[in-house]
């Protein structure tokens, strides 16, 4: 191996490192109707957390995506079993408008919940729609984060949804969930345009060159890491992200700096 | 290749997919002379229009230029991969034990992916054949069928994202059907790398993976 730093070498002999701890910003939980999941507990997920030096995972559950009312109850479950290792984001489903306001009210309560998790091309519903307005207002006025799919091409949470809402609601932080995949020049100009944007690496850090350009147009101070777990083994990603042509400081920044300020674990 | 300490590679010119393989092939040969390192493989056109010549000619240019292994493209050169068009040549990539590589992408007549490994494996099921860069969704739910009904049926490790997929894969078939690919220079070479580097698995099995399962399918080549 050559021209390696001595952290991109710790993660290759160790699989971890210590002063490097991971925090996963997109990650799920439980069945999904689509994957055979070989690790799918919560315990399951710790065991991958701890081989893999994730020290701290935000999750929704999968079944939050389809029915919040069942499924938020589920991610509060498996956080609480693993309090400071596991957090989650309160599902919203945009189709179900009279639930939204008991959802605002119960997030207030929830030690456990850090933000909002949109899945609008699921279900959907674009995320410029009038149902999401009362989350967005709520996020805007507490500075939350909101992590929403968001795709290249997709007229639900596609970059003109994107620009639109990042612009119109300044004060939350707005995570591009898998960064507007294949749409990357205009990821890279919201990125740049809109301080609370953030590009997030889910889903699309095995692109070639996609995280270098990244760094380079935008910065690593703008990108979150992200697993989808228990879809993608972290050491993927994380593989991605250590054996791209990029700077130590990019790689903390990248695998856990942005999201300790984010979620305010500094 | 160096940064990733990677020692040897297996490779296909952009141009035998992206190109007409009368052009790709031969430009591989060239451009990887002087590169030790790199083990070229060639893609193949359905022997009718003589552009590759007869399957006996084309195994013997292969030899000739110590290419070990094929790729299929059937959508991209526009044929359909099935017995009438490619009967001869399947028989004897089977009885020269030739690996075949297939993307998962590869759509035959309407016909793609795993569906289209079942059905080239039924008319020849002793077939080396490698389904490559399957995609980040855990797929296991379409290949291991596929695995227990075709002894040289393979996957390969480009996108093979499953958390615990590869030590759930290797607890209940081994690790003999598993090979380590990047699709390098389409993919980050990285991610496969430290999956493998860290699956939880034995390190017999993980060297089986990484580099001595090709090399025992390579070895196994009578051009």
């Amino acid at each position: 191996m050559t021209d390696n730093s001595p952290l991109v070498r710790e993660f290759m002999e160790k699989g971890r490192s210590e002063s490097c701890p991971i925090i996963d910003t997109h990650a799920h939980f439980g069945p999904f109707q689509g994957i055979y999941f070989p690790t799918v507990t919560a315990e399951d997920m710790i065991a991958t957390m701890d081989r893999c030096g994730v020290q701290k995972l935000v999750f929704s559950s999968h079944a939050s995506l389809i029915d919040p009312r069942r499924g938020n109850p589920i991610s509060r479950e498996a956080c609480a079993k693993y309090p400071d290792r596991l957090y989650a984001y309160w599902s919203i489903n945009p189709n179900y408008p009279e639930l939204i306001p008991d959802d605002l009210a119960k997030f207030e309560h929830e030690p456990h919940f850090v933000g909002f998790k949109f899945l609008a091309s699921y279900q959907k519903y674009p995320i410029t729609g009038d149902n999401y307005t009362p989350v967005y207002e709520y996020a805007n006025a507490h500075r939350c984060i909101i992590l929403s799919h968001t795709w290249g091409g997709n007229s639900f949470c596609g970059p003109v949804q994107v620009e639109e809402v990042v612009k119109k609601y300044p004060d939350m932080t707005f995570l591009m969930g898998h960064s507007l995949s294949g749409a990357w020049d205009d990821a890279f100009r919201i990125a740049n345009d809109y301080p609370n944007a953030y590009l997030e690496l889910c889903g699309i850090c095995h692109h070639g060159g996609v995280i270098e350009r990244m760094c380079e147009v935008v910065g690593s101070h703008k990108i979150t890491f992200g697993t989808d777990l228990p879809w993608f083994d972290p050491h993927y990603g994380m593989g991605c992200v250590l054996f791209s042509h990029i700077t130590d400081e990019d790689i903390h920044n990248i695998l856990h700096r942005n999201a300790e300020r984010l979620f305010g674990w500094q | 290749m160096d940064y990733c300490d990677v020692a040897e590679a297996l490779v296909r010119h952009a141009a035998s997919s992206e190109d007409c393989p009368t052009v790709g092939n031969p430009l591989l040969c060239d451009e990887i002379a002087a590169h030790p390192r790199l083990h070229g493989t060639w893609a193949i056109l359905p022997p009718q229009t003589d552009e590759l010549g007869a399957p006996e000619e084309f195994l013997a240019r292969m030899k000739e230029h110590g290419i070990p292994a094929l790729w299929t493209f059937p959508d991209k050169h526009r044929y359909i991969l099935t017995a009438s068009l490619f009967g001869g040549l399947f028989d004897l990539l089977t009885e020269k034990q030739i690996p075949l590589f297939m993307p998962i992408s590869a759509n035959s007549g309407g016909v793609s992916g795993w569906m289209l490994a079942d059905y080239v494996l039924r008319d020849f099921p002793k077939l080396t054949l490698i389904v490559t860069n399957h995609g980040s969704w855990g797929q296991d739910r379409y290949f291991r069928g596929l695995i227990e009904s075709y002894e040289n049926f393979h996957i390969d490790t480009s996108r093979h994202e499953l958390d615990g997929g590869i030590a759930d894969f290797c607890k209940k078939y081994g690790p003999d059907r598993i090979l380590y690919g990047s699709n390098y220079p389409f993919t980050n070479m990285g991610g496969p790398l430290l999956a493998l580097a860290h699956a939880d698995i034995s390190d017999s099995d993980r060297e089986a993976i990484a580099g001595g399962n090709l090399r025992r399918l390579l070895g196994r080549v009578t051009l």
